[in-house]
């Protein structure tokens, strides 16, 4: 069973520390994903899985064995670039069959090995051309093939789609599912793309300045944010964010700020402080009616199905989304309700999340 | 544009003439008669051609010349000291320097000083490196010359390839290395792969600076006609037959005879040289 320990993992260039005390588990035949903006760390984390670099402390263990000290090809571990990678002065059927070659494989299993794996892959036409005389989506696809023709404990993704145009890009992302179902194998997945983690992954670890803000399911990461930073980038639009405090009336909880007031309803906060609200954008609504936060409207954008109103409430700016087209225009003045239950509260000092108990 | 076009197309032109002139001038010196080599003002087509310059030797004063059709021992000579001094310095010291330099060692100074030592007029290390090569019993012998050569050629290739390794994408070296193969096996199944285009550019290079050297040719390997080890630049100072006395029709055609190698390696080398460096390995 290949599953991947880490444990207070650091690693540090120089004086600047890239990862900060890091520890994950990640299970065997898992679809793991690393998340995370540009330097958070995500692929150096990678990186030092594979070996590529050294690690300042803690430890790394594949499969049960301590991999701290070992070689990349002694990790069994395969790879794919964002690049790809590939050897461009070989052909397609020689950059497949290098690692075989290296580890001394016989030409007949070899050839029967690579045949093998370009089959999966849906690429046995192209194993004579050389990498520039193929597409990026093919590519990528030798790639695959190389990393896995040598059967790997773990699988190592390094942002593979990001090279890709949008239309390829879904479709690879359908067929990395699949084949890592069919192949059954441990991968780590590395992005910056929150919904093409969402898409894939069985388990997401977001990534923050070097340290893992929360590891959960897609879902759960989506509806429970732990806290401000997964919450603003997990979700596209991104969840609104308003700034403002707490205090209980007698009626209830209510937060507000110069813009805005806002009851809710039967859940509680602990205290009457400074606090961020967060909302979701497809749990907001706008209209022409009576009621809610008065606001004018300075952006439409229509999305085919779905549609996203960007509302000024004095100077808090809000994503409202909204299904089909909406009946209005920059400039109008319009109405955004709240439902209280899916307002979300962080902390304003450490960007916790809030427990809001109903009463 | 089209005024434009043309204007770029006369100064290429102009440029192209310029550098050609002078070997028009060899092969039409080559193919007059010795009178017509000494007309003034000189003679841009000849009236007459012949072929004599090629193989009738000059005498001056008793003294003879050589002959072009003469210069086959030279040119094998030439030819060996100038492909091992090459293929030495470029494949067994410049290539896996620059890749050392470039992957691991880093040091902005060595690269420097490497830079440095291609500076320096060659001239200097004349006495010394006759000195060394004399203790080495190696004077008049291909050895003794190729030493040289390799000492010379190696720094500048080493600079050149550096260029040409840092482009090397660090992310196929990397798969690579996953892929299990060795840092010695990256560097000649990978890296140098992808050098190709430097490598040629350093062989041409280094072959055409060793076949054209004259003045460490005519110290270490000097000696009376024919010798041991001597190279083509050593040939056609023997049409220099006495003090101020030239074999100028000899001497061309000897010259046109001795560029054909260099002209051959050159037109052989172009084709990869024009080939992209990375040959799309690495997309955007």
């Amino acid at each position: 069973m290949s599953e991947v320990v880490i444990e207070g993992l650091t690693k540090k260039y120089g004086k600047t520390v890239v990862l900060d005390d890091i520890s994950l588990k990640v299970s065997a035949k898992e679809y793991f994903v690393l998340l995370g903006p540009s330097g958070s760390g995500k692929s150096t984390l990678l990186r030092l899985i594979a070996g590529l670099e050294e690690i300042t402390s803690g430890s790394i263990y594949i499969g049960g064995r301590k991999v701290n000290d070992l070689l990349p090809k002694e990790r069994n571990v395969a790879m794919v670039f964002q690049n790809y990678a590939l050897y461009p002065h070989m052909n397609v059927y020689e950059n497949i069959a290098l690692p075989l070659k290296v580890r001394g494989m016989t030409k007949v299993d070899t050839n029967r090995k690579v045949r093998e794996v370009a089959e999966t892959l849906h690429i046995q036409g192209l194993l004579e051309k050389k990498p520039k005389q193929i597409s990026g989506g093919e590519q990528q696809r030798v790639a695959l093939a190389r990393a896995l023709v040598r059967d790997p404990t773990v699988f190592l993704l390094d942002e593979p789609l990001s090279n890709l145009d949008a239309k390829l890009r879904v479709e690879a992302r359908a067929f990395l599912k699949r084949l890592q179902k069919e192949v059954g194998i441990t991968t780590l997945f590395v992005t910056h793309d929150q919904a093409e983690a969402t898409t894939i992954a069985t388990r997401i670890a977001v990534l923050n300045k070097g340290t893992i803000t929360q590891v959960d399911d897609p879902y759960l990461l989506y509806e429970k944010p732990k806290d401000v930073f997964t919450a603003g980038f997990v979700g596209s639009p991104s969840m609104n964010l308003v700034h403002g405090r707490a205090r209980k009336l007698e009626s209830g909880w209510e937060f507000y700020n110069e813009d805005m007031k806002i009851g809710l309803g039967k859940n509680t906060l602990g205290s009457e402080t400074e606090v961020i609200m967060g909302i979701r954008p497809e749990k907001l609504t706008v209209s022409r009616d009576s009621s809610g936060l008065a606001g004018t409207v300075s952006n439409v954008e229509l999305l085919g199905s779905i549609s996203y109103v960007t509302v000024n409430v004095g100077k808090t700016t809000l994503v409202v989304q909204l299904p089909g087209r909406p009946d209005m225009e920059i400039g109008d003045e319009v109405r955004v309700q709240f439902h209280p239950e899916s307002v979300l509260f962080f902390d304003t000092e450490n960007g916790k999340r809030i427990d809001t108990p109903t009463d | 544009m089209k005024a434009l076009n043309l204007l770029v197309i006369a100064i290429l032109t102009l440029i192209s003439l310029i550098y050609l002139f002078p070997i028009y001038w060899t092969v039409v010196t080559s193919l007059k008669t010795n009178i017509e080599v000494f007309t003034h003002p000189p003679i841009l087509f000849p009236s007459q051609i012949t072929l004599s310059n090629f193989y009738v030797s000059v005498n001056v004063f008793r003294a003879v010349s050589q002959t072009a059709v003469g210069s086959i021992p030279w040119m094998i000579d030439s030819t060996i000291i100038a492909f091992v001094a090459t293929l030495v310095s470029t494949f067994l010291i410049a290539a896996p320097a620059a890749y050392a330099l470039v992957r691991y060692i880093k040091s902005v100074w060595l690269a420097r000083l490497i830079l440095f030592m291609t500076m320096i007029p060659e001239a200097v290390f004349v006495v010394p490196f006759f000195i060394i090569v004399a203790k080495v019993s190696l004077l008049n012998t291909w050895w003794g010359l190729i030493l040289v050569y390799i000492s010379f050629s190696a720094p500048f290739s080493t600079w050149l390839l550096m260029g040409f390794f840092n482009d090397v994408p660090t992310s196929v070296e990397e798969a690579a290395q996953i892929d299990g193969l060795s840092p010695y096996q990256i560097f000649y199944r990978v890296s140098l792969r992808l050098v190709t285009p430097g490598i040629i550019a350093a062989i041409i290079l280094s072959f055409i600076s060793c076949w054209n050297e004259l003045l460490y040719a005519l110290v270490i390997t000097y000696s009376p006609f024919p010798a041991g080890a001597q190279t083509v630049p050593l040939f056609l100072t023997s049409f220099i037959i006495v003090e101020k006395s030239f074999a100028w029709g000899g001497l061309a055609a000897a010259g046109i005879f001795t560029m054909l190698p260099t002209l051959i390696v050159g037109v052989f080398a172009q084709r990869y040289l024009a080939r992209g460096l990375t040959l799309g390995s690495v997309k955007g």
